[in-house]
């Protein structure tokens, strides 16, 4: 799965008008992605103009790499 | 009740599908999941003369932010070209009021708009598209019914693909963009477009002038060249980071404010393969009908949804909106506004091919008159004269003239 950062997206709806299997649309005022959908291609993070999309297991990693850390 | 048609989305594809439609006596309604009309903007706001005024339409006041009276094409170390003329003329818009004024002008010859309302999917009866499945507000979903089903949703188009449209774009097909409401700034009232592989890999750079004194700074790269890393940070080839080393090298803007940041993606390439199936067609900016030398979607938009809603007219009179009936739009279409977005794709996978000194030297010896056949798709000429200057440029010229 893929993670928006709310705080940077800028609602282009980019991601959504290369994402390949429809997972992510923009609803009311955020961008949604459908977990069921999304197989995780990356492109969405390619065209995202905003850096505000990651890979959510490398959020994970990054927080628990921190959390070793303290 | 049954309408006519619905049209999802409430952009200028939409809202002028809504007008023509309405005015021929069709029983309209227009879905937009906007909560506000035209919010959020995600345009350079440029637009020229031409479709607007084979439309009889006249802009109020309130929906242009400033007249321009052409472009200025500038190379990467600095040389410019000029186009000055009543073609080259149009406006910066203030695109949410003018999308608004799209809307009123819609309503006033009968349509109805329901904003906030997103299509969820299409009521299929035995494989026939009947109408939509819409939520308001994101409450409970219920079901509309109507004839014709009409997708003007521009980039996203998550409903044409579930008619089975292929609407979504590779990335080697989009530019992604940024872009900054900047002031001040002082303009000529020309559109300036800077370019260079190091300003802006397969794009360029804009300033489109607002207001008295303000501008649309902007930058649109390949989305393939965009350089994400895993993990989604991108670097190198990022927009935002390109766009602001620009203005940071551009004495008129180094010391302007940001008024507002707007993100974006727009198709580049090629139309998408059909436009219609039975009781739904494609318009505008979700069937990719943009130009793809700098992304302009508007004009086209409103031009496809004129010719559609004139075949959806004829399909009302014959109550018949069988693909063969509808296909008339997408014949009409790709014999006229078709026909030069394919030569202005041709153009567009030279122009990406050109290294900075080829555009200094292109830049530096055409004229306004070359630009001009250029951009009509008349290539051999000004291909033949650059040739003669500098042979060299055979290898990326060849293909427009073969
Ligand atoms: C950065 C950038 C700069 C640009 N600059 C210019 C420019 O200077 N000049 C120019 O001519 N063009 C420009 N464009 C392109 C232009 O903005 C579009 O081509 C144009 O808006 C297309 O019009 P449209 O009506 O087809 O789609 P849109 O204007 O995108 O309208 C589509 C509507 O459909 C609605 N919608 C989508 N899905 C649903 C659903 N499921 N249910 C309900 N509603 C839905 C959306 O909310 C939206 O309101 C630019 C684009 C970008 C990204
Ligand atoms: S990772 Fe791929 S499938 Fe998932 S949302 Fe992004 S583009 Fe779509
Ligand atoms: S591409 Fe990035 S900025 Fe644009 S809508 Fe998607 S997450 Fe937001």
């Amino acid at each position: 799965m893929i993670k928006i950062n709310h705080e940077k997206c800028v609602l282009c709806i980019g991601c959504a008008s290369v994402c390949p299997f429809g997972a992510i649309e923009l609803q009311g005022t955020r961008m949604k992605v459908n977990p069921e959908k999304c197989k995780n291609c990356g492109m969405c993070i390619r065209v995202c103009p905003a850096d505000a999309i990651s890979y959510a297991e490398e959020e994970k990693t990054k927080k628990e790499k921190a959390e070793a850390k303290e | 009740m049954k309408y006519d048609v619905i049209v999802i989305g409430a952009g200028p594809a939409g809202t002028t599908f809504a007008r023509i439609t309405a005015e021929k006596g069709m029983n309209v309604l227009v879905l937009d999941k906007r909560k506000e009309l035209g919010e959020p903007v995600r345009c350079a706001e440029g637009l020229g003369r031409r479709e607007v005024d084979i439309q009889g339409l006249i802009l109020p006041k309130e929906v242009i932010s400033t007249d321009i009276k052409g472009s200025r094409i500038v190379s990467p170390s600095g040389h410019e070209l000029i186009w000055e003329d009543e073609e080259a003329t149009g406006w910066v818009l203030e695109r949410k009021m003018f999308d608004r004024w799209l809307a009123e002008l819609a309503v006033e010859k009968g349509a109805r708009i329901r904003t906030y309302t997103r299509v969820l999917d299409l009521i299929k009866e035995n494989g026939k598209i009947k109408g939509v499945i819409a939520s308001h507000q994101g409450e409970e979903s219920y079901e509309i019914e109507a004839d014709l089903v009409v997708s003007a949703e521009g980039m996203e188009s998550i409903i044409a693909r579930k008619a089975g449209f292929k609407t979504f774009s590779a990335l080697s097909e989009v530019d992604t963009c940024y872009q900054y409401e900047m002031q001040p700034y002082n303009h000529r009232n020309l559109i300036e477009l800077y370019l260079g592989n190091e300003i802006a890999k397969r794009g360029y750079v804009w300033v489109f002038p607002k207001g008295k004194n303000k501008a649309n700074v902007g930058i649109g790269i390949g989305g393939h060249l965009t350089n994400a890393v895993k993990g989604g940070s991108l670097k190198g080839a990022d927009p935002k980071i390109l766009l602001d080393k620009f203005i940071k090298q551009s004495p008129e803007l180094k010391d302007s404010s940001t008024l507002q940041d707007f993100g974006g993606v727009i198709s580049v390439g090629a139309p998408i393969d059909e436009f219609v199936a039975d009781n739904f067609m494609v318009i505008g900016t979700a069937a990719r009908q943009v130009d793809p030398i700098h992304g302009g979607g508007i004009a086209r938009s409103m031009e496809a949804a004129r010719i559609a809603a004139g075949v959806a007219a004829e399909a009302k009179k014959k109550n018949d909106y069988s693909k063969k009936t509808l296909s008339e739009y997408e014949k009409i279409w790709r014999k006229g506004p078709g026909k030069i977005l394919e030569k202005r794709l041709l153009f567009r996978k030279v122009l990406e091919k050109f290294s900075d000194a080829d555009l200094d030297y292109i830049i530096k010896n055409i004229t306004q008159e070359d630009l001009k056949d250029v951009m009509a798709g008349n290539f051999f000429r000004p291909v033949m004269k650059l040739l003669k200057g500098n042979p060299g440029l055979l290898k990326v010229l060849g293909a427009l003239i073969s």
